[in-house]
């Protein structure tokens, strides 16, 4: 029980991971609690339309210009941006690790050919590339986990290559090599969980970049027409910019406050996982 | 210590040179396979749902694309079709796709140009800033905006600011990149598209603007932690100097590659920024293509923007090898 | 040669009396624990003493650049007469590079990559004095070749990454001593150098100290090179020092305990018969600054040590020419044994 504790104690004292989880767990909450506080859909017209947040009994964040009400909106809306971030933040993790990890660990032409296959995904600017595929796939929340997975795997890719250069020079990966591990057991089973810390701060930042390209999507009108989104929310509001423009700012607010706390929880992590960085800035 | 002049790092650059060809080869390849996933025969995705193509257009595109021969084929004549810029014409827009979105470029470049240099500027004045107070309240200020403007939508960003300074105090225009009623010539003109600048530029730079400004601190605190630093304090140099003179050089070179790195990124961002601002470019080109189911024109755009990536990276290797006495070493 | 006196020498160049550092805001934690070492005009003070002792702590603090983690909490050094305004870093930066030059250890890394050679050691003179660029630029060859840098208009030219180690050691040299300070430096000069470049460095050092009447503190763990060029030793122990004398006399008539087990854990050229004591290691570790005792610091690992010794942490007294910090120092008989 002590030991516990005292193993918890340093992650309580670090206050940007501490934050960054509660917002976190709210947001899930949020997702998850979202059919029993709202359930109908939040596409139906429940009040009067445009009437300001606390205006009109019930309609706490105020509804639209076609009388939805904004509050169900944001709880619906959180569960597509968490699906779509974290679903498609684990297709890039998942192949950007296979990439970098064979071109890491093999080096020579293994490695020039699939870095040559990154730079090329990174050379083609990100979000144009989403567009074109789901220009080409049709809009749906399984193409867009598809597009996003899709452009965000290269980074991912470059991060492990570079621990696998590193790690696979050390000495236990080199007595693995003695005893006749198989490759794909040093890999996976050896040097990969080295390269889990990393990884993981990387992700909580894929998965915060994934949920403001899928609200860009949405925003354009380009998401999956059949769930409702932040982004698209912003998008239908814009036209009511000058009156009404508590119907962008409230949506926008949950983004900003998602993207903030995955990112508050990167670094939060970055700074547990790795002291020395903490040490050498001091 | 042979010369006097360091020689000039061809090898590196011809290296550099080759990459982007393939590079290019890569994007077109690309370009086909996106084109192979769409639904119905190439010639009918090229030509578009817009139903604005006729059965002779149609049939031309056929036979140029060779749909009746082997994949490879076809993989050629689309190659050869790119390298000729011939990427077929818009009915919609009554004009050859090339020319239409080249007639576009100066308007998306103008805009990325100006947010590029807002983000430098501010990212290596609140970078140094931070690094120097470091862990005191300077830092932690500029901390948290640069956190702040990295975890925020950039479009949202777009409309709010649209909403302070365009409607409620009437600072800005709320779009569009010049205007056309006040008919401006001249520098008048000039004036004009600074004013509608100003707002699409700033919007487009925060979000760089926050990732300058934490590259700009780390590699300064690096760089100030490094031997040669204390050297100089030793030598009895001033503070201002070792920072600007000292540290800031080795701290921004790493900073060089990441732009470069970032001109796709930023490209595509521009989609989202000329589509707020009703701004002129490519950006807003694209999302009309898209509205349009347009994937001719869609497919053009990424090739071209793509292109002007690989473009603008060797134009950034050759400006690291000329502020980087060292670079003949790699 | 017989050992001058402080009157017959005049007044020490650089005074430090009872310095003491320690770690901020942890004041009972001392780094340096009221050290005293007097350095003469033109003469050579060598500090010796295992790493940790606090060498080269000392030489940041007689330059004002401590680093933020530590704090000068005591005692004063007295430059040339004057106190030294080390708290005040615009006050300092008159006195660096002019009056009191430094060279590190790590050569490879103390040039700017980014910054030409001539622009380098021309930035000292520029910084310090009022002089013309092209003033400034003909100084700094007349430099690279006193420093013995072949060519020195073109060096001046070319950036550090096409120069060897014991070359850049040189330009840094030339940049210590671009503006003839009174004193210089020298923290492990020589350490990251091969060894046929280490001797040509210390000649080099040597011989500009002839010419140009500087005064050069050598921190150095280095005995052999100690008993080549210094005129006097200090030898530094967990913070202080133990032993100061000049160097014949040290090496022949050893007072403190841990000089006496330095020298007998260094194989020496010349000055004694060898194989006359074999090479013995003193025991045990340097105690760590959080090991707060009040007793000598070397009477865990010391053989001579009583009673007293655990409990009072000796005064500084003079025996014959040599000044030592022990209760029971060496006689002199004891050490010809």
């Amino acid at each position: 029980m002590n030991k516990i504790a005292s193993s918890i104690a340093p992650l309580l004292r670090n206050w940007t991971l501490c934050i960054g989880v509660v917002l976190l767990v709210i947001i899930f909450g949020m997702a998850i609690s979202a059919s029993w506080v709202f359930p109908h859909d939040p596409y139906d017209m429940v009040g009067p339309p445009l009437s300001w947040p606390g205006a009109y009994e019930g309609m706490w964040l105020g509804t639209d210009s076609l009388g939805r009400d904004i509050a169900a909106g944001i709880f619906h809306g959180a569960r597509v941006s968490l699906l779509v971030g974290f679903v498609s933040a684990a297709v890039a993790v998942v192949v950007g690790a296979i990439v970098g990890a064979l071109a890491g660990y093999y080096g020579g032409v293994v490695d020039t050919v699939l870095m040559r296959i990154t730079e090329l995904f990174q050379t083609i600017p990100q979000f144009m590339l989403a567009i074109v595929l789901i220009a080409v796939l049709g809009p749906s929340i399984e193409t867009i986990i598809v597009a996003l997975g899709a452009v965000s795997w290269p980074t991912v890719a470059r991060l492990v290559r570079g621990e696998f250069l590193v790690l696979r020079e050390r000495a236990f990966v080199l007595s693995c090599v003695v005893m006749g591990m198989s490759d794909m057991r040093i890999i996976f089973a050896q040097i990969l969980p080295n390269a889990l810390s990393v990884i993981s701060v990387m992700s909580t930042i894929l998965v915060a970049t994934a949920i403001l390209m899928e609200s860009a999507l949405s925003f354009l009108g380009f998401g999956d027409p059949n769930v409702i989104t932040w982004g698209t929310m912003i998008g239908m509001g814009r036209d009511q910019l000058r009156d009404a423009w508590y119907i962008i700012a409230i949506p926008g607010g949950a983004l900003l406050i998602t993207a903030l706390a995955l990112n508050l929880v990167g670094e939060g992590l970055n700074d547990a996982l790795n002291p020395w960085l903490k040490k050498r800035e001091a | 210590m042979t010369s006097l002049r360091r020689p000039f790092p061809w090898k590196f650059l011809i290296t550099r040179l080759v990459h982007a060809v393939f590079t290019v080869l890569g994007i077109a390849i690309v370009a086909f396979l996106l084109l192979q996933l769409a639904p119905g025969d190439a010639a009918q995705a090229l030509a578009g749902e817009s139903g604005t193509a006729d059965a002779e257009y149609l049939a031309s595109l056929r036979a140029q694309m060779g749909l009746d021969r082997p994949i490879y084929e076809q993989l050629g004549a689309f190659l050869m079709r790119i390298l000729r810029f011939d990427l077929g014409y818009s009915f919609r827009y009554g004009t050859d796709v090339a020319s239409l979105i080249f007639s576009r470029m100066p308007a998306t470049l103008l805009l990325m140009v100006s947010s590029i240099l807002i983000a430098l500027v501010g990212g290596l004045f609140f970078g140094i800033t931070a690094a120097r107070h470091v862990n005191r309240l300077p830092d932690r200020l500029i901390s948290i905006f640069a956190l702040l403007f990295y975890a925020t939508p950039p479009f949202w960003i777009g409309l709010m600011m649209i909403l302070i300074f365009s409607v409620q105090l009437g600072w800005a225009p709320t779009g569009g990149m010049i205007n056309i009623v006040a008919g401006h010539t001249g520098f008048a003109a000039v004036l004009d598209i600074a004013h509608h600048l100003v707002l699409p530029a700033l919007v487009q730079a925060f979000f760089y603007f926050a990732i300058y400004t934490r590259l700009v601190r780390t590699g300064m605190l690096e760089v100030l932690n490094l031997e040669y630093i204390r050297v100089a304090r030793a030598k009895g140099i001033s503070e201002n100097r070792i920072a600007y003179r000292h540290a800031l050089q080795n701290a921004v070179l790493p900073l060089v590659t990441v732009v470069g790195t970032n001109v796709g990124t930023i490209l595509g961002g521009a989609v989202l920024t000329e589509t707020v601002f009703s701004w002129p470019g490519v950006g807003r080109l694209m999302f009309d293509a898209l509205f349009q189911r347009d994937l001719n024109l869609l497919l053009s755009i990424l090739v071209i923007s793509s292109i002007f990536v690989v473009i603008a990276n060797l134009v950034v290797d050759l400006l690291y090898c000329v502020i980087n006495p060292t670079v003949e070493l790699r | 040669m017989m050992p001058a006196t402080a009157t017959e020498r005049g007044a020490p160049l650089l005074e430090i009396e009872d310095l003491r550092v320690a770690v901020r805001g942890r004041t009972e934690l001392e780094v340096l624990r009221g050290l005293s070492l007097r350095i003469w005009p033109g003469e050579t003070l060598a500090v010796v003493g295992e790493s940790g002792c606090g060498k080269s702590i000392t030489s940041l603090s007689v330059m004002g650049l401590l680093p933020e983690a530590l704090q000068q909490i005591g005692g004063q050094l007295r430059f040339a007469g004057t106190i030294l305004p080390t708290g005040d870093n615009a006050a300092m930066r008159k006195v660096r590079g002019r009056r009191i030059g430094m060279v590190f250890q790590e050569p490879m890394s103390a040039l700017n990559p980014v910054i030409r050679i001539g622009d380098q050691v021309a930035e000292v003179i520029l910084e310090h004095e009022d002089i013309s660029r092209a003033a400034a630029m003909e100084r700094v060859v007349e430099l690279l070749a006193q420093v013995g840098l072949p060519d020195p208009a073109r060096l001046a030219h070319e950036y550090p990454h096409r120069l060897s180690g014991g070359q850049r050691q040189r330009v840094v040299i030339a940049m210590a001593l671009a503006c003839r300070p009174e004193l210089l430096i020298a923290d492990e000069p020589t350490t990251a150098l091969d060894v046929t470049v280490q001797a040509q460095i210390m000649r080099l050092l040597k011989q500009l100290q002839k010419d140009l009447g500087i005064a050069i503190l050598l921190i150095t763990h280095n005995l052999g090179l100690v008993a080549q060029t210094a005129d006097r030793v200090a030898v530094m122990y967990a913070g202080r020092a133990v032993e100061e004398a000049d160097t014949i006399t040290l090496f022949s008539a050893p007072r403190h305990p841990y000089t006496q087990g330095l020298l007998r854990a260094t194989p020496r050229p010349g000055g004694r018969r060898e194989g006359q004591l074999p090479l013995v290691e003193i025991p045990g570790m340097v105690p760590s600054i959080r090991q707060l005792f009040p007793g000598c610091r070397f009477e865990p690992r010391c053989t001579h040590a009583s009673a007293v010794c655990r409990s009072i942490d000796p005064p500084s007294h003079t025996e014959g020419a040599t000044r030592v910090q022990c209760h029971h120092p060496i006689s002199t008989l004891e050490a010809l044994s």
